[in-house]
């Protein structure tokens, strides 16, 4: 599909997401009064700080695959058939501002969740949804997502997406329901003139350089891969390894789940999914008792070899998409930058 | 940015997802617990019994696969079915009462309704075995999955060479399906038994399983051309038992094992199940050794 390209002035923004939201639900990057940046559900525009500057702590995870969700509901009635719930799409959604990184993570759970067996319950949170993410001229402290090849800015994927140029934001469409939204809010939108472009791919260009931490993901995997790393990197960084999930919870990809039945009263229940984490002992654990993920160490290794090298093997790509949250969410310090960069330079 | 291989799944499936499509997904089969046979102190033997006729002889599954058994409230779990294939949607299921479910599941009466889903997985491939000797080496539950392929042969025995069922427990009270044994021998099975620890009634061998596969080895046909081996039992005993065969020169891929894991969901998507990138429940739970060889930390 060819690319049209806009210009957005920043002053219009609100007016077009106000536009946007009319008939949708809105999810945007928003400061809260605590002075946390989270995606969040905008019920009205007004008084909301919409934040653009700062990553946000969360991911869109949450929104399309909830951390506990009802599958359905039942009843034991002797002979019942359990009642399903209705699987009516969610309404239309727009989510706005999310970064490459949070971009790529959902093109992953697609991947995941719709490829083959497809699962309903995620699919009909992401049908109907309009993504328009911002490309990152200036990536955060922790971002390494040029390395992982997820960003600073994305080819495809989304509907529409904006580069920062100041006092204006320049548009590309990528999918056919971006190119609808400026047809249809068409006086928002002026052409891009030369200019506009030159600007843009200049800021792209730049981008690329202003990554602060050198992370070293082709070297990590190709060692990964040939089986390179020894003992040491796992026992060293597992044992700093506080068992708290944090890494699993906050990582926009990492969709491991439970699947628990809920008594709601006598005769009916539901049965819910749940996050899991695969940094829990309880994770592989076996009825009789025998875990053959059985240490720290090995969980550790499940975990990272997951996402750079197993996810690389069966779906081409790696499954950390270099957001860096989870380097920022572990008090422990086993992060993944570090990871990466202990295996690929053969440091231990 | 170079190339990120790109999916666009969302695209490529355009229908509408219906309730069709829920149902189809999370579909369970109702069925009925028809008989609870006791078979040692911790394991008992379900007959469940798929409650729709119709269903019940659409039902079909082949040897080595399993299914998700459902408690409403309770919950669902995976276990391998032990009948045979011929008796469709008329399941045994052979379940040990260690969790939550099973320990349920060992106090629910007749009758108790259930919900079946299934059937998942890989199976033994005993359409390929026809003239060849089939040698069946179960540890402790690991019969539990073998009693399925070992119907299934016993079904079409004319068909098979020798068969020889090599089964270790840890004492003699936790020897399962005792009652067949005899039936296995009629139809020329060489049934050999061996315990970790004998009791006072005990006057079969005494050891572990090795040393009666040692046997069974030596009196064997050429291991190397005619031959299939199908292998269950906990982890350590894989690998004994496998080397061992390997050093009689069985190759490596007629040699089938049923390994176990930890599941939920059944369809690889809760990512508990997988060696490495291999899915348990979708590309096991049956392997062949070639295989698991080349899975890390397999067995």
């Amino acid at each position: 599909m060819k690319t049209i390209s806009k210009v957005l002035k920043k002053d219009h923004l609100k007016s077009l997401l106000r536009k946007l939201a009319k008939d949708r639900q809105l999810v945007a990057p928003v400061r809260n009064s605590y002075g946390d940046t989270l995606f969040t559900e905008i019920e009205a525009l007004d008084g909301v700080e919409i934040d653009l500057d700062n990553q946000a702590q969360s991911s869109l995870k949450s929104f399309l695959f909830p951390q506990q969700q009802v599958l359905f509901e039942y009843s034991t009635d002797q002979g019942s058939a359990p009642v399903y719930k209705a699987i009516d799409s969610d309404g239309p959604t727009v989510f706005f501002g999310l970064r490459s990184c949070d971009l790529a993570a959902i093109l992953y759970m697609d991947v995941i969740f719709l490829k083959e067996v497809k699962d309903p319950y995620y699919r009909q949170k992401r049908e109907n949804n309009i993504l328009i993410s911002i490309g990152c001229n200036e990536p955060f402290s922790n971002c390494f997502c040029r390395q992982t090849k997820s960003g600073p800015f994305m080819e495809y994927g989304f509907d529409l997406q904006l580069t920062d140029l100041g006092d204006r934001f320049f548009v590309e469409t990528g999918r056919a329901q971006g190119e609808e939204i400026i047809q249809q809010w068409a006086h928002f939108f002026s052409p891009a003139s030369k200019e506009d472009e030159k600007a843009q791919y200049q800021m792209r260009l730049e981008a690329q350089g202003n990554f602060k931490r050198q992370v070293l993901v082709d070297l990590a995997i190709r060692k990964l891969k040939d089986d390179l790393v020894p003992e040491e990197v796992w026992s060293k960084l597992s044992s700093r390894c506080q068992d708290c999930g944090g890494c699993a919870y906050i990582c926009p990809t990492c969709t491991c789940f439970t699947i628990n039945d809920r008594k709601i009263s006598t005769d009916s229940g539901e049965r819910i999914r749940t996050w899991d984490a695969c940094t829990f002992a309880g994770f592989t654990t076996m009825a009789g008792g025998h875990n053959p993920v059985d240490m720290k160490q090995n969980r550790m290794k499940r975990r990272f070899m997951h996402k750079l090298y197993y996810d690389v093997k069966s779906h081409n790509r790696t499954s950390c998409v270099g957001c860096g949250r989870c380097v920022d969410m572990c008090f422990g310090g086993v992060d993944i930058i570090k990871f990466i960069n202990m295996v690929g330079q053969g440091e231990i | 940015m170079d190339s990120l291989p790109f999916v666009d799944v969302m695209a490529s499936s355009t229908s509408h997802v219906g309730k069709s499509d829920m149902k189809s997904f999370e579909y369970t089969f109702q069925a009925e617990i028809t008989n609870v046979y006791p078979l040692t102190a911790t394991e008992k033997l379900y007959q469940i019994q798929l409650i729709d006729p119709a269903e019940r002889q659409r039902f079909t599954f082949k040897p080595g696969q399993f299914v998700m058994l459902e408690l409403p409230g309770i919950g669902e779990a995976p276990f391998s079915i032990s009948s045979s294939p011929i008796r469709h949607g008329d399941l045994e299921l052979c379940i040990r009462g260690v969790g939550n479910m099973t320990n349920f599941l060992a106090k629910v009466p007749r009758g108790t309704k259930v919900g079946i889903s299934g059937p998942f997985g890989t199976s033994f491939p005993v359409g390929k075995m026809y003239a060849q000797d089939i040698m069946l080496i179960a540890g402790g539950l690991g019969l539990v999955p073998l009693r399925a392929p070992i119907a299934a042969v016993l079904e079409n025995r004319s068909r098979y060479g020798n068969i020889d069922i090599v089964y270790g427990a840890r004492n003699p009270a936790e020897l399962l399906f005792t009652y067949q044994y005899d039936m296995w021998r009629q139809f020329d099975i060489d049934l050999s038994i061996i315990v970790d620890q004998g009791d006072d009634a005990w006057d079969g061998p005494v050891g572990l399983i090795t040393s009666i596969l040692a046997q069974r080895i030596a009196a064997a046909r050429d291991m190397k051309k005619n031959t299939y081996a199908i292998v269950c039992g906990p982890p350590v005993m894989f690998k004994f038992v496998c080397d061992m065969l390997m050093k009689a020169e069985l190759p490596m891929q007629k040699i089938f094992v049923s390994l176990e894991r930890r599941m939920h969901c059944g369809r690889g998507k809760c990512c508990r199940c997988n060696i490495g990138s291999t899915y348990t429940c979708l590309e096991g739970p049956v392997f062949d050794y070639w295989t698991v060889m080349n899975l890390k930390e397999a067995i």
